[in-house]
């Protein structure tokens, strides 16, 4: 059993597991926001990147982590609700190309506001879970406490989303808010509290993800860290197809492990053009992501 | 009861409804009639608050619903069946009817058992997706998503469209008898003339946005000319 | 054709010509430019009169473009010989900057497709001439250019192939993946490609004998050099804006139009909507490799690590801000480029702010970003599409 356990193909899979489920979360908060809204937010991961530095580094010295990670959360709610609300508001029903160039420009500024007022000097408080990977019989194996708190933070989170749409009448109005909103309407649901409500929703998510990035031992929080995981999470999403959580998340744990092989066999160049190759793979097979119901376009 | 006083419509410089008076009584069935483009949609899309009026009012209950948006104006007790029905597809049946309780201060569980009591099919196929029901299933459908909501205003758009003459006739048969059963104010627009009329008590003729009859079922029946060049009604 | 019209436009054309070449012979020194400007006028005269000639643009629109082509670039080749080397520089990478946006203009407002990748378009242009000057250096510049443009109408089709069905954000999506491989491809082939060193040209690109010689002494070797460069890129930008404006308005253009405002009707005329998508997609990226090309040409170098994600949004802004869909549109944003550490400074100095530190260095990223966000929310048509909406409601006020 241990020298399986240690062996490189099962270290590569626990490692890519640990990336995969971080893109899986900012893929998961990515398909939230586009089913609420119809919006593909390019500013998903410089959003809750912005209420993580207020949270984790405003109050860094004051407070405990655990704290530190609410207040993160809740100022993910807050930019989340008042940039729908300021923002987004203007651009529904345009064409497609308007919220991406909006989106891309917010991107732009928060970054260069965050680098601004806290440099791009790695920050953030380290997590109290060790970062150092765990031994057994003397070699370690690529799982550290730290390591199983992201995994399972972000199960957590999946299964708390999923039942929040399943099982609440919260997630019946979002959902019929996202398929239908006029009829919605018509039966008293108030669509653009649910509209609002999913940006909250998706940068609290995207918010948790980048508090485990924050708290990474080894990575740490700068004003460009979620540049790449959002474009690994949206490789995942697209992938999976935009309207599928289910989707997002399988894709993302399936694209952290397949990189991490492929970072480790072959080299760190290849990973991002296998990412391309994926994704332009994938999108061939299945235009609209492998994991959506494909429905004939109504002419 | 509800009031509509000198209701003007437009989209943009298409006018589609120009000063419309009407009083739909409660406990009663008012057919609105007249052919493609008369407004008689757009008529219950101002009622409902999709479509903001120029000009005119609506008395509902004593409010006032030309200002209200549509979710608020649901919560007063008006429930709209759309052209189409706006059934769900990827809900569930059960999920459509929840999602018509929400709003309204109702037990879900007894709220449910009425509608599948008042609508068996429904409570055969409760757990399947809508969009698997046949056209009357989800005529039928959304007419229990209206009423779970306990409404007192029910605006019913073409329910009887695409239906076969059967169905129509036990549909129109089961609104007769809820409007009396649950003393509902009931605004019934139909192309199908004679159906409608069969059920109505009082019936208002649009034609191209004006109204041009505003009586009681027996005197427009009555009238030749009405009936031939509004309503197409041969016989 | 209106004689008494033509005349009087005639007339002041020449009077206006004829102000300007006694301004200039007043302060140049030798025979040899004399003779420059006289033959520069009599061009500007010539192609000025063609345009003006009643009715043309109707009866034969190619000629009347080809003659506005010539105008401005006989007026533009005229004025590199005043400017300093500087300004030369700023002028050639505006001028390519330019070219690449009205590829992108087009693809987006033509054909209603969306591609974050144009930068990294650019760098395949960029590479295909620096690797083959590299290799073969007796290739006539001109012919290496277009080598590099087939190099990236190739690389075009094969991006574009796959993106005929995506609809918006995968396509955005899709392009935004190349943009961030591009450099970790450029790095798989860094025996080729000088990886992040890059590459230099072999010659630093000189005018011919008899062009140099033409020139006093008194101009150095810096300007004339800056100076043929920037006439280069001039005259390849107007052959690049004449091509497209052709083909605007040409059946193509029409198709793309068409599919771009309802594609359901355009498959039912019997158009091949993906044949039609992918041809787009090959035209921008073609005209985004000429850029590149140049760019390396004017730098006398390429260096991947310049033709980032950041080049790639930067182009995409820089069409949304000058005017989607427009060919002055890409003009003015080939402008803003040339000179937006310019105006950022103006900006800085006028309004009083006085950034330190990290500010200072973020501050011309923010105001970008600002600016895409304003732009995008109260003027999506850009400059220009706001100038025509100012000029459209002038018109109909005086009218009314």
């Amino acid at each position: 059993m241990d020298p399986f356990l240690t062996s490189r193909i099962v270290s590569d899979i626990l490692t890519g597991l640990t990336n995969g489920v971080i893109y899986g979360l900012l893929a998961l908060s990515l398909v939230l926001v586009w089913r609420s809204t119809r919006i593909l937010n390019f500013a998903q991961g410089a959003m809750p990147m912005l209420a993580t530095y207020v949270g984790m580094v405003v109050f860094a010295h004051q407070l405990s982590y655990w704290t530190l990670v609410i207040v993160s959360i809740v100022a993910g709610f807050a930019i989340g609700g008042v940039t729908e609300r300021v923002l987004v508001r203007h651009l529904y029903g345009k064409p497609e190309i308007n919220p991406i160039v909006v989106m891309v420009g917010f991107l732009i500024v928060l970054e260069g506001v965050a680098a601004a007022i806290w440099s791009t000097t790695p920050r953030g408080t380290p997590s109290p879970f060790s970062p150092i990977d765990w031994q057994l019989n003397g070699r370690p194996i690529a799982l550290s406490a730290f390591s199983v708190y992201e995994i399972v933070t972000a199960l957590v989170v999946m299964i708390g989303v999923a039942a929040l749409f399943r099982f609440t009448k919260l997630g019946l109005q979002l959902r019929a808010s996202a398929l239908a909103p006029e009829v919605s309407r018509l039966l008293g649901v108030r669509v653009s509290r649910m509209l609002t409500f999913g940006w909250i929703l998706s940068t609290g998510v995207g918010t948790i993800c980048t508090v485990l990035v924050a708290s990474n031992f080894f990575t740490g929080l700068t004003p460009q860290v979620m540049d790449g995981i959002f474009a690994f999470g949206f490789i995942a999403a697209a992938v999976g197809g935009l309207d599928s959580p289910v989707g997002a998340i399988v894709s993302g744990v399936a694209i952290g492990i397949i990189l991490q092989f492929v970072g480790d066999y072959v080299n760190s160049n290849a990973i991002m053009i296998t990412a391309l190759i994926i994704l332009i793979i994938s999108l061939m097979v299945r235009p609209n992501g492998l994991f959506t119901k494909s429905t004939a376009r109504r002419v | 009861m509800i009031a509509i006083e000198r209701l003007s419509v437009s989209f943009g410089a298409v006018q589609a409804l120009r000063d419309v008076s009407f009083r739909a009584e409660t406990g009663k069935i008012t057919a609105v009639l007249g052919s493609n483009g008369a407004g008689k949609t757009t008529l219950l899309r101002t009622i409902s608050g999709l479509k903001e009026p120029t000009s005119g009012t609506i008395t509902f209950d004593e409010h006032s619903l030309v200002a209200m948006k549509p979710e608020n104006i649901a919560r007063l007790g008006v429930g709209h069946v759309p052209e189409g029905r706006g059934v769900i597809s990827e809900f569930t049946v059960e999920e459509n009817l929840r999602l018509g309780a929400m709003m309204a201060k109702v037990d879900l569980a007894t709220g449910l058992d009425e509608q599948y009591e008042q609508f068996p099919v429904l409570g055969e196929r409760r757990k399947q997706h809508a969009a698997k029901l046949s056209g009357g299933e989800r005529q039928m459908l959304a007419m229990a998503r209206a009423l779970i909501a306990k409404p007192s205003l029910l605006l019913l758009d073409e329910p009887s469209l695409g239906l076969a003459p059967l169905v129509t006739a036990q549909l129109m048969h089961t609104i007769h008898d809820l409007c009396a059963s649950k003393n509902l104010t009931v605004i019934l627009v139909e192309q199908n003339a004679s159906t409608a009329l069969r059920i109505s008590d009082h019936a208002v003729i649009l034609h191209l946005g004006r109204v041009v009859a505003n009586d009681v079922k027996s005197n427009i029946v009555a009238d030749e000319n009405l009936r031939q060049y509004y309503l197409g009604m041969v016989n | 054709m209106n004689w008494t019209r033509l005349k009087r436009r005639e007339v002041l054309s020449t009077i206006l010509i004829a102000v300007a070449v006694a301004i200039t012979s007043l302060t140049t020194s030798s025979v040899r430019d004399g003779v420059a400007i006289g033959v520069m006028v009599a061009v500007a005269i010539i192609g000025i009169a063609t345009l003006t000639a009643n009715g043309l643009r109707a009866t034969h629109p190619v000629l009347a473009r080809a003659a506005l082509t010539v105008v401005v670039l006989d007026v533009s080749l005229f004025a590199t010989y005043f400017f300093s080397a500087i300004t030369n520089f700023n002028l050639a990478i505006g001028a390519a900057m330019s070219i690449v946006l009205l590829g992108l203009s087009f693809l987006t407002g033509a054909s209603g497709q969306i591609s974050l990748g144009n930068g990294a378009f650019m760098g395949v242009g960029a590479l295909i001439m620096g690797m083959w000057a590299n290799h073969h250096t007796s290739t006539p510049i001109f012919i290496t250019l277009l080598i590099a443009v087939a190099g990236g109408a190739f690389v075009g089709l094969l991006l574009g192939l796959p993106a005929t069905r995506l609809r918006g954000p995968y396509l955005a999506g899709m392009t935004l993946a190349f943009a961030v491989a591009f450099t970790a491809i450029v790095n798989s082939f860094s025996s080729w490609t000088g990886a992040d060193a890059g590459l230099q040209l072999p010659t630093a690109v000189t005018p011919p004998h008899w062009l140099s010689d033409f020139f006093s002494s008194q101009t150095t070797l810096l300007t004339v050099n800056s100076m043929w460069l920037a006439d280069i890129t001039i005259l390849v930008t107007g052959v690049a804006f004449f091509f497209m404006a052709n083909l605007f308005a040409s059946r193509t253009g029409r198709t793309m139009r068409l599919i771009r405002d309802n594609d359901v009707a355009a498959e039912l005329v019997g158009i091949s909507l993906p044949r039609a998508r992918v041809i787009a997609f090959m035209v921008s990226s073609a005209y985004a490799a000429l850029g590149g090309a140049l760019w390396t040409l004017i730098n006398n170098s390429v260096s991947p690590s310049t033709y980032s994600l950041a080049l790639s949004i930067t182009i995409l802004s820089l069409v949304v801000i000058g005017g989607i869909g427009t060919i002055s549109g890409a003009l003015i944003g080939g402008v803003i480029y040339a000179y937006s550490t310019n105006v950022i400074s103006w900006f800085t100095a006028h309004t009083g702010i006085n950034p330190q530190g990290n500010l200072a260095n973020q501050l011309p990223g923010i105001i970008f970003g600002g600016l895409l966000i304003v732009t995008m929310l109260f003027a999506p048509m850009g400059i220009v599409g706001a100038l025509r909406r100012l000029w459209s409601k002038r018109r109909a006020r005086t009218a009314g």
